[in-house]
């Protein structure tokens, strides 16, 4: 069964994925510990809006899909920041509106989409290497944010009343990091699709979070076990001939059920 | 107390959602005081709060701390939220939680920490007993103990004053007891403000009581005297215990 190493679009696939799982893990672990996966799933349904004008413009979808969901993340905050609108309303309208302008872009484009299933569901085994090398550039852009902003970022995101009266650049930090989540959810798309994508970006650190006590250790595990259930997915999608993307996702779903059934005996 | 005041609130004015919830605000906080604002809930008491810490903007009127309306200024103030207004279940160890209250007085970027920053961590560590639990998470600590952890959070800055939104609610008499020790151990290095709804809870050495119901009632006094307790304790202790709010009304109605 390793005979398929060989071969580049499975090594591609391998690479591709733990790309994505160290995005995941480091900005999922945010996205969970500030509860932010409602909006998460609203950007990226919004992304397939970005989709759609690509096909429209004759660019790279996915191209268009970092430049919608970025300025449609930046949109929401600055909304919630400043007109104080009820999120989850907010959420949804984004969440739908986003899907609607992507079906109507693609209706406008002539011709026909063909490769339109594999972003909504996500096809890692087609990923081709300049899609890797942006991959490779944003999950280093994102390392580096982090690593750069800890400190802020964790002031923020636990109690940004306080980071407010420290007088910390809260309104700065809370856009960046919808962006990075932006960002994120984008190099998933090639990873398990704009439908899936919630799933993969929060499970590995939702799983984290039942064995570790600080940001930075949550975020190590999250990786790790980002990157174990993409390789298992993708080695039982080959084994089995089923699309990758669901197998990922139903990998992480069963440990994640897994853990929390685990957690429960110990607590008895 | 002829310093200058560390926080000056200037006729401020909030309104929310259509209601005035602060009607023409003003108090000034001298070095070494004691203040306490006590009302009814839904009287403005967390809205005041919010404003002086810069997370409210009021529609009229201003708020100085040491003089100046800078926003910088804030790294001055040590803040006890209301219990509970964050989320517990963040990962988060008490250390990490502490140390993050320096955030607002380092100045190089990225924001790194120091050795003092640490010194002063352990050091409020020390202050608060909770020393022996830095390590924790602070979901594994009791509720006493976790307010403990937000006030050193709150002293790590070296504040000139400590303002505390209801600190006492969810702790039971001891531990309540024991609080207001602490309190007591901090009045020579920072001012401190109060606010409640509880007046049963009110220790004796508080310096100035003011009542706030959307307008704010000063008893001014400088030192405590039997007589300006007794004005200031009697109506809210009517309006609390009985919950017949005109009682503050009609005994006030001469000052507005």
């Amino acid at each position: 069964m390793f005979e398929v190493l060989g071969f580049e679009f499975f090594r591609n696939a391998l690479i591709a994925g733990m790309l994505a799982s160290v995005a995941c893990g480091i900005i999922g672990t945010y996205v969970v510990v500030r509860r932010m996966v409602a909006i998460s799933g609203g950007i990226s349904h919004a992304a397939f809006g970005g989709i759609g004008l690509g096909y429209f413009l004759g660019i790279d979808p996915l191209l268009g899909a970092a430049g919608f969901t970025v300025a449609t993340a930046l949109g929401m905050g600055a909304l919630q920041l400043r007109a104080k609108q009820q999120m989850d309303t907010l959420i949804g309208a984004v969440w739908a509106a986003g899907m609607a302008l992507g079906i109507l872009f693609v209706y406008l484009t002539p011709g026909f989409a063909p490769d339109l299933f594999s972003y909504l569901f996500g096809n890692i085994l087609l990923v081709p290497r300049g899609d890797i090398l942006l991959m490779a550039a944003l999950t280093a852009v994102i390392v580096a944010v982090v690593a750069f902003l800890y400190r802020e970022l964790q002031a923020v995101t636990f109690d940004p009343d306080y980071a407010t009266v420290m007088n910390l650049p809260v309104e700065r930090l809370s856009l960046l990091l919808l962006v990075l989540i932006a960002l994120t959810v984008v190099m998933l798309i090639r990873v398990v699709g704009i439908i899936l994508v919630i799933a993969l970006l929060t499970l590995p650190a939702a799983i984290s979070r039942l064995y570790t006590t600080r940001i930075w250790s949550m975020m190590l595990l999250a990786v790790a076990l980002g990157i174990v259930f993409t390789v298992a997915g993708i080695w039982l999608s080959y084994l089995l001939d089923v699309p990758s993307g669901a197998t990922i996702i139903l990998v992480s779903t069963l440990a994640y059920a897994g853990a929390l059934g685990v957690e429960r005996l110990r607590e008895g | 107390m002829s310093d200058n005041p560390v926080i000056e609130v200037d006729d401020v004015w909030v309104r929310l959602r259509g209601h005035t919830v602060l009607e023409g605000v003003s108090l000034a906080i001298h070095p070494g005081e004691f203040y306490a604002i006590i009302g009814p809930n839904g009287g403005g008491k967390t809205t005041l709060l919010r404003v002086i810490l810069g997370l409210l903007t009021p529609c009229r009127g201003k708020v100085r701390i040491l003089g100046s309306t800078d926003a910088a200024m804030r790294k001055d103030l040590g803040y006890v939220p209301q219990f509970r207004t964050f989320d517990f279940q963040y990962p988060i160890t008490v250390r990490e939680m502490v140390l993050s209250g320096r955030l607002g007085h380092i100045t190089r970027r990225p924001r790194r920490y120091d050795k003092k920053d640490h010194v002063r961590t352990e050091e409020a560590l020390e202050t608060m007993q909770i020393a022996a639990l830095a390590d924790r998470q602070i979901q594994d600590l009791s509720g006493g103990e976790q307010q403990r952890a937000i006030i050193a959070r709150a002293l790590v800055g070296d504040p000139k004053v400590l303002l505390l939104d209801e600190p006492t609610v969810y702790v039971d008499a001891p531990t309540q007891a024991q609080f207001y020790e602490i309190l007591e151990g901090l009045r020579d290095r920072m001012a401190i403000v109060l606010v409640t709804h509880d007046i049963g809870v009110l220790p004796g050495h508080v310096t100035r009581v003011a009542c706030l119901n959307r307008r704010l009632y000063t008893h001014d006094t400088n030192e405590i005297t039997p007589d300006m307790l007794e004005a200031a304790y009697h109506c809210p202790v009517d309006l609390i215990a009985h919950g017949v709010p005109h009682r503050v009304f009609s005994e006030h109605s001469r000052e507005e």
